[in-house]
This record gives structure tokens, sequence and C-alpha cells, in this order.
């Protein structure tokens, strides 16, 4: 019989004390919902970012040049050995090779006309997946390929794809750094405002305590209004990410064109989103009220 | 029902407020403490209830030793323990039903049955009508009723009043002492802090006396003369 009493009497003592004191709770939760759409907005700048990095790396190519000496069967071995890893090669020869370094050169390639017929070598260029575009990665396949015999050398852009790794890795970081005092400051500031509603109940704490009440059931109300406050501010958040993704995304994607970014997406999953938000508030909502109450008991 | 052991309670850069006090009260006794303003009565009773720690000796409640006790077990030695303050400690924004059934929330009673049993204690001290009222909006009289109400709505094995007629007129001082002694006759050990020495004379009941924390004489009730702490 208890659990179920002692749930209702907890929900009914959670909503009297929002109640009494509208302002304060009003004020943790607009904190918890400035918090959450901050954070939503940084987990869209997050994912727009992984897709910037994503594209990025769509331009790494790698070139591997082949000793124009070696048979066709060796160099058709190391075309066969990159395709099989579901790489996308393309064979350039010679002539294709000085046309392209001709057209690139406009006026300046009368300066080649000394030069033999087939002065570059052979070589293949080479998209490489996704999963592999990273420095590890290539550098283990430019490794491998450096042992096969047909290979003269291997060129990834080395220093471009290092630099933009270490420019992703910072910027994880970062976000990792503002997460962690994004969410510290918000339980401070959550945690203060609930212990200025805890203490405007003291005396009904006392009396609880007085006739017999446990710590615990002190406690749940508390932490009961908390999780209320944390899912009221999620919600708000969530009205805020929409409202600002339908009226100030689209301008300001206007606005940072000249970057050629790759455009603002809408997430895929927007309901797992609101479900992130929502648990996100929730969790910052109990732990803010759990350490105000547990601070007031303890004092 | 609770026995005291050279018990002692100081506070710091005051005299002790109770000095080596040996006590025994025996289950369903009724039990009188007196003595001057600042005698001990109100830390006597508080020890009991594990309101305060004592500085030294032991002090058995229900055969449980308080001084021993952990922080997370009082809660449930409180459970058996009625309290009337002095100051009444009535929640101002609940209704007096509220503030009755507050003692059955507590220990998880269905919201049903609590309200069903805080009303019939209700209409036992004389407040049916008064169930929806505001404690604020009552006299005083009615509102020390409310709070001998709600100290024996889940009829616990001891009840301490601290003072449970201060202020009031002799017909509602009657009143009061007819609950505590109904109660009693239901079988709950009361003890009473009191002044009010008319009172007391009047009601044949035992009487220990206090005097600068030392229990000075225990008299009356149904052994007629105890040995003095």
């Amino acid at each position: 019989m208890g659990a179920v009493a002692k749930a209702q009497t907890f929900w009914r003592s959670a909503m009297e004390g929002i109640r009494h004191q509208p302002f304060v709770h009003a004020v943790s939760t607009i904190t918890l919902a400035i918090a959450l759409f901050t954070l939503g907005l940084a987990r869209t700048a997050a994912h727009e970012l992984d897709r910037l990095v994503g594209s990025l790396g769509g331009e790494v190519r790698v070139t591997v040049y082949l000793d124009p000496r070696a048979t066709p069967e060796a160099r058709a071995a190391v075309a066969a050995t990159l395709r099989s890893g579901s790489m996308v090669v393309d064979e350039v020869t010679p002539r294709a090779a000085l046309d392209r370094l001709v057209r690139e050169l406009g006026p300046a390639a009368e300066s080649l006309r000394g030069l033999s017929d087939d002065p570059l070598p052979p070589s293949l260029e080479v998209r490489v997946p996704e999963r592999m575009r990273s420095p590890e990665s290539l550098r283990a396949l430019a490794v491998e390929l450096r042992a096969m015999p047909a290979v003269t050398g291997v060129d990834y852009g080395e220093q471009a794809v290092e630099r933009l790794s270490a420019i992703a890795r910072a910027v994880r970081w970062a976000g990792w750094v503002a997460f962690v005092v994004l969410v510290g400051a918000t339980l401070i500031i959550v945690s203060a405002t609930l212990q200025l509603a805890i203490y405007a109940r003291r005396e009904e704490v006392e009396i609880q305590k007085l006739v017999g009440a446990t710590d615990r059931f002190v406690q749940a109300p508390f932490l009961l209004e908390g999780a209320l406050q944390g899912l009221a501010g999620a919600a708000v958040a969530i009205a805020g990410l929409i409202a600002f993704r339908q009226t100030l995304a689209p301008q300001l994607g206007e606005l940072l064109s000249f970057l050629r970014l790759p455009g603002v997406t809408a997430d895929p999953r927007p309901w797992m989103e609101a479900l992130e938000l929502a648990v996100a508030g929730a969790a910052l909502g109990l732990s803010g009220s759990y350490l105000a109450v547990h601070r007031f008991l303890r004092a | 029902m609770i026995q005291m052991f050279h018990v002692t309670k100081a506070f710091p850069g005051d005299p002790p407020a109770l000095a080596d006090v040996n006590l025994t009260v025996e289950k369903g006794e009724f039990v009188f403490l007196t003595g001057p303003s600042g005698a001990g009565k109100t830390t006597l009773l508080r020890l009991v209830f594990c309101a305060e720690p004592a500085t030294r000796g032991q002090i058995l409640v229900g055969g449980r030793n308080v001084a021993r006790i952990r922080q997370g077990s009082i809660p449930f030695l409180r459970r058996n323990i009625g309290v009337v303050f002095q100051d009444f400690k009535l929640l101002p924004h609940r209704t007096v039903l509220d503030n009755v059934a507050l003692s059955l929330d507590v220990l998880g009673v269905p919201r049903d049955e609590s309200r069903h049993r805080a009303n019939r204690m209700l209409k036992l001290v004389g407040l049916s009508h008064k169930t929806e009222s505001l404690p604020l909006k009552l006299s005083g009289g009615e509102q020390q009723r409310v709070v001998i109400a709600r100290a024996l709505v889940n009829e616990p094995a001891l009840l301490l009043a601290d003072e449970p007629t201060g202020n009031l007129d002799p017909g509602l001082t009657q009143e009061i002492m007819s609950l505590l002694s109904d109660a009693n006759v239901r079988g709950t050990t009361v003890i009473v802090a009191t002044h009010d020495l008319v009172m007391v004379e009047r009601s044949g009941k035992r009487v220990v006396r206090l005097e600068k924390g030392r229990i000075v004489s225990d008299a009356g009730g149904p052994t007629m003369v105890r040995r003095v702490g």
C-alpha cells in the first residue's frame, strides 16, 4: 500500500511547492531552458562541423606513382589491391598527365617544349572511402603501397590531412570543455535557486521530520519538482530550437555562404533529439535539486 | 517504556540543562513533568524523541537505546511517539485535515484511509466542523486540539506534550487534559511537561519535579513515592 500512496503524496507536495513559489520555479525552468537550448545549438553545430570535416575529407586523394618499367601485370596488381579495399581508382597514363599539366600551366606550358614525349610517370588516382580518411589509415595505406615493387611513390597530402584532423580534434575538445562548463554552471544556478525554494519550506521539512519522515520522504517532492522543471525547460528549449531552425538558420546560412559550408540540414531524427533534450533536462533538474536538498538536510 | 540512566545534557557556555537524571516511566503510565521555566522539562522531552543527543548517559525508549541510534533510524522511532509542541508546529498553508493526516502520509497510508482516520480523530477532539480551515484561522485552543489530533492519529505508544495547556483558559485546559487522559486510557503512555500546578494537583497522577536540571521529587501515581534522582 505504501509506495503508491507515497508517490501520490510526493506528486501533490511537488505541485503545491510549484504553486506556492512560481517565481523561483520559473527562474529555474528558464535557466534550464537556456542551458538546454545552448546544448541543442552546440549539438547542431557539432553535427554540421562533422559534416564539414567529412566533406573536406572527400577532397583527400591519394596519388600512387608507378614505375614506368614495371610490367602491365604488376601495375594492374596495384590497382586491383586498391579496388579490393573499396577504393575508386582512376588510371592516369603519362600522356594524360602531361595533357593535364599543359592545361593547368596555360601559356607557361611553353617551357615544357624541350621535354621528351613521356616525361611524367604513370600513376593511379585513388579516392578513399570515408572510413579510411583518418591520418592513421592513410599513413598505413601509404606504407603498404610503398612496399609494392611497381610503386615508386605515394602522395596523399599528408600535412593537410594532419592539420584538418588536428582542427577537428581541437574543436571536439573545446566542445567537451564548453559542455562541462555549461552543465556545471547550470547545476550551480539551479541548485542555488532551488535552495531558496527549500529554505522557504524549511518549517514544513522540520515538521515532517518531527512526525517521522525519513530524509528520502523529504527529498522526493523536491526531486520531482527538479525533474518537472527540467522537462518544462526541455520543452521550451525544443520550441526555441524549432523556431531557430525555421527562421534564423536559413538566413545565417545565406550570410555565411562564402564559407561554402555544406548547409545546415534538418536532423534526420528530430524525435530522438527531443528525447535526448528531455532526458538531459530531467537529469539536470534532478541533479540540481538533489544537490540543493542534500546540502539543506546536512546543514 | 522510558528508562534514563545518569543522563546529562549540557549546552556550551551554559550550566547543564539536565544533570545526572535517572527516570523510569512504565508502559501505560501518565506522568507530569513540572518545575519552573528553565528547569529542563522541554530538554528532557527533546532527548526522548531524539531532537537532541544526550551529552552523557543512556536513554532507552521502548527498549531502544537512543544514545546509540543511527541517524537513519530516528524517523522510525518517532513514528511511535506523538508530540504536542508548545508552539504547535502546524503547516500554515495546509488545511486542518491535511495537518492531522501528515503523520499518516509519512507512513504511506493511502489518502482515503488517512483522511478517514484524520476526520475521526478531529471528531474526537471536537473539530469535525473545522477540517477545511487553515490553522491560522483557528483559536489557540483549537490549534492545540489539532496538534493533539495529529499526535494521536497514528495511535503512538508514547505521547509527549510540552505545555499543552499554556495560555488556555481553565475550561479549555480541562478539555485538553480530558483528551490526553482518554489517550492514556486507550493504552498510550503520556508525559506532560507543565507548570500548571493546579491542574497537576487535581489530576492525582505521578508528578516528577525538575529544578535546575535535576529531579528533586517524584511522587504520586500508582506507587506513591519514588526514587529521587
